[in-house]
């Protein structure tokens, strides 16, 4: 199970990535169709993603040329030499004509942001250096919208190359790229950042849950399949099952937030030998007694530590740490209930005979899971 | 490969392609010398931007000592670096200390690009470069085109807008436009000759555009005679900048195709007319 959890957790990242290939694909078509080597001017934009789910962007270029290209654009008189102060009230009057220059979009879809200038506000346009140009600082902010998962940029009014900077709240910065006017940026992963919808991630963890019992937790569909053998009757399995489930919700919480140490090298080995143990004593009696079920309840602690390391290699990100526990949880119970089902149905016809049902069943299913028991726990015990 | 996202792939790939050609188109861009005044007083400071852009509406470049070849101001006295602060908008900073005609020289070292064949061929048509744009027709096969690109830029200052003192000259730029009247004294719609040289040499049949920032879309435009010389009546007076690129076949074993210089020169011409100055 640990080594399966690093693929899962890769195969859960991947549903990330197909993007990221198109990304490649307009990289490489950018870099080879012009690389327009031009001077490097002064327009920087920076791109910062909140914790709060927006997205920032701040563009930092001379307001004289933004208002000029504006205005000629516009078919407009020049305003010619402005004062510091016009000059950016000139800026902000020509903001949602500028907003035509500029493309965020996120999985290849414009979102239209809101325009704000707080640091003409609060900040001086220019500093007391000597004929320091006057600098707009123009702000685009909005929501990212839930479930995206890459961010793309094209600004269109400038004529020297730009630096594109962006930032993360989970992250190192990404290096600076430079761009020249009407270049749509690199694809940028959210990553961490990105916002889905609460219901979308919980749907997300629960097939990662489900898919962990079925089809890759074999050593747990035999532990239940185990539990499923002991008894022909439905009482003690429901008993069994929700011993199990109480157990390993218990740990897989506790192990999340970290109130329980993970010992996967411990763990592991125990799990396998959880299901040799469960196995042998099917093989001894059908009566479930209180010690049964006390052992299955331990055994379920040690199989939650199991579904923590499987959920913790899926690197959720924290503010998704309650909604990822009971969505991966809930698969987890699914998953348990397909196995018993499917358990079910193959053998219904045989159990109408307990003594036919133990012999071509019970006991053969039973040996096969111990020994299969017995050479996971040997297997993981070499990993030490 | 589901069908929807095939057709979001081509959907890229043909944006991605027409904005690399718009990326490219950008290469035609004029680079000039902008002042914080064309007609400072004397002893005062003037800001000495290096503008990248088209019709006269410029991105300022931050002063880049890497790409510096040469950075002059010219005086009656002499000749003398423009100061300035690495990494600094505007890129020099210098005092006016005598009347008379300035003339500021920039000169970067070359950078290279690349170019689509459809790029390369639009701009040298924009620029006039016809004996280029012949050679690449005749050439086999369309090919990315590879440049160095070298910025030549002047500006002509008038401290205290004394029309007579002053002319302009050459400051050894590779290409160069070096006007033959002082524009400060004459006034709009009075002509106005430069010559263009190329390695101190006229450079002859060379498209020279005129463009006003007043009336920008009005673009001047004339070819050097077998002096290099050209004669332009701006027709409004305010700021100017005239410019002429001259590109040549690369040296074998400098890994480009071609090499060009951007030569302009930017001066401001009073409003209204003034009497005829001796040339």
């Amino acid at each position: 199970m640990a080594r399966d959890q690093p693929r899962r957790a890769d195969a859960l990242r991947f549903m990330r990535r197909p993007a990221a290939r198109i990304a490649l694909l307009l990289g490489v078509l950018v870099a080879t169709g012009s690389v327009s080597a031009h001077e490097i001017g002064t327009t920087r934009v920076t791109v910062a993603f909140t914790p709060s789910g927006e997205y920032d962007i701040e563009v930092s270029t001379d307001a004289a040329a933004l208002v000029a290209r504006l205005e000629s654009a516009a078919g407009q008189p020049r305003s010619g030499t402005l004062a510091a102060e016009d000059l950016i009230r000139r800026v902000e009057e020509l903001g949602p004509q500028w907003l035509g220059q500029v493309r965020v979009s996120f999985d290849d879809r414009a979102v239209t942001p809101r325009l704000e200038y707080p640091r003409h506000r609060d900040a001086p346009v220019t500093d007391d250096e000597l004929f320091a140009p006057v600098v707009a600082k123009i702000h685009l902010r909005g929501p990212i919208p839930p479930g995206a998962r890459e961010f793309r940029w094209q600004y269109g009014l400038t004529a020297s190359t730009y630096g594109l900077t962006v930032t993360s709240a989970s992250r190192q910065p990404h290096p600076t790229e430079w761009l020249e006017a009407g270049q749509v940026s690199r694809v940028y992963s959210l990553g961490a950042d990105s916002r889905e919808s609460p219901a979308k991630v919980a749907l997300g963890y629960l097939a990662l849950g489900f898919t962990h019992i079925l089809p890759h937790g074999v050593d747990h569909i035999l532990f239940v399949l185990g539990l499923f053998l002991f008894s022909p009757r439905l009482a003690p399995l429901l008993w069994q099952v929700s011993a199990f489930t109480l157990a390993h919700t218990l740990t897989l919480g506790l192990t999340l937030y970290k109130v329980v140490p993970s010992f996967p090298e411990v763990v592991e080995p125990l799990i396998a030998l959880s299901i040799v143990y469960v196995a042998i004593e099917n093989l001894t009696t059908s009566e479930l007694r209180v010690g049964r079920l006390a052992l299955v309840f331990a055994f379920g602690l040690l199989h939650g530590m199991g579904f923590a390391g499987a959920l913790a290699a899926a690197d959720l990100p924290g503010d998704e740490l309650l909604i990822g526990l009971v969505g991966f949880n809930l698969g987890v119970e699914a998953g348990q209930i397909a196995v018993l089902a499917a358990a079910f149905l193959l053998v219904a016809s045989w159990s109408r005979d307990p003594l036919v049902y133990r012999r071509l069943v019970v006991v053969p299913a039973s040996l096969l899971i111990a020994v299969t028991g017995v050479y996971w726990t040997i297997q993981r015990l070499s990993h030490w | 490969m589901r069908p929807h996202r095939a057709r979001h792939h081509q959907t890229l790939i043909v944006l991605a392609l027409v904005l690399s050609g718009a990326a490219g188109h950008v290469s035609a861009h004029d680079f000039w010398v902008g002042p914080s005044a064309f007609r400072p007083k004397v002893g005062a400071l003037v800001g000495v931007r290096l503008l990248v852009g088209e019709n006269m509406i410029g991105d300022p470049v931050p002063r880049d000592p890497a790409i510096i070849k040469q950075f002059v101001v010219a005086t009656a006295t002499g000749t003398k670096p423009v100061p300035g602060r690495d990494g600094g908008d505007p890129a020099g900073v210098m005092r006016v200390d005598a009347p008379g005609l300035l003339v500021v020289g920039y000169q970067s070292h070359p950078r290279t690009i690349e170019l689509t064949p459809d790029t390369f061929e639009r701009y040298l048509g924009e620029e006039g470069l016809d004996e280029v744009r012949a050679l690449v027709a005749d050439a086999p096969g369309r090919k990315t085109a590879r440049e160095m690109f070298s910025r030549c830029a002047k500006a002509l200052l008038s401290p205290d807008g004394s029309p007579d003192s002053g002319r302009d000259r050459s400051l050894g730029l590779t290409l160069e436009l070096v006007a033959e009247r002082n524009p400060y004294a004459i006034g709009a719609g009075q002509e106005l000759p430069f010559v263009l040289t190329y390695d101190q040499k006229p450079r002859a049949g060379a498209l020279v555009i005129a463009i006003s920032q007043r009336d920008p879309a009005r673009k001047l435009t004339a070819r050097t005679d077998r002096q290099g010389r050209v004669v332009f009546a701006l027709p409004v007076g305010g700021a100017w900048i005239v410019k002429a690129v001259h590109m040549v076949a690369a040296r074998p074993g400098s890994g480009v195709d071609w090499e060009s210089f951007w030569a302009s020169s930017t001066f401001e011409v009073p409003d209204g007319a003034r009497p005829a100055a001796p040339r």
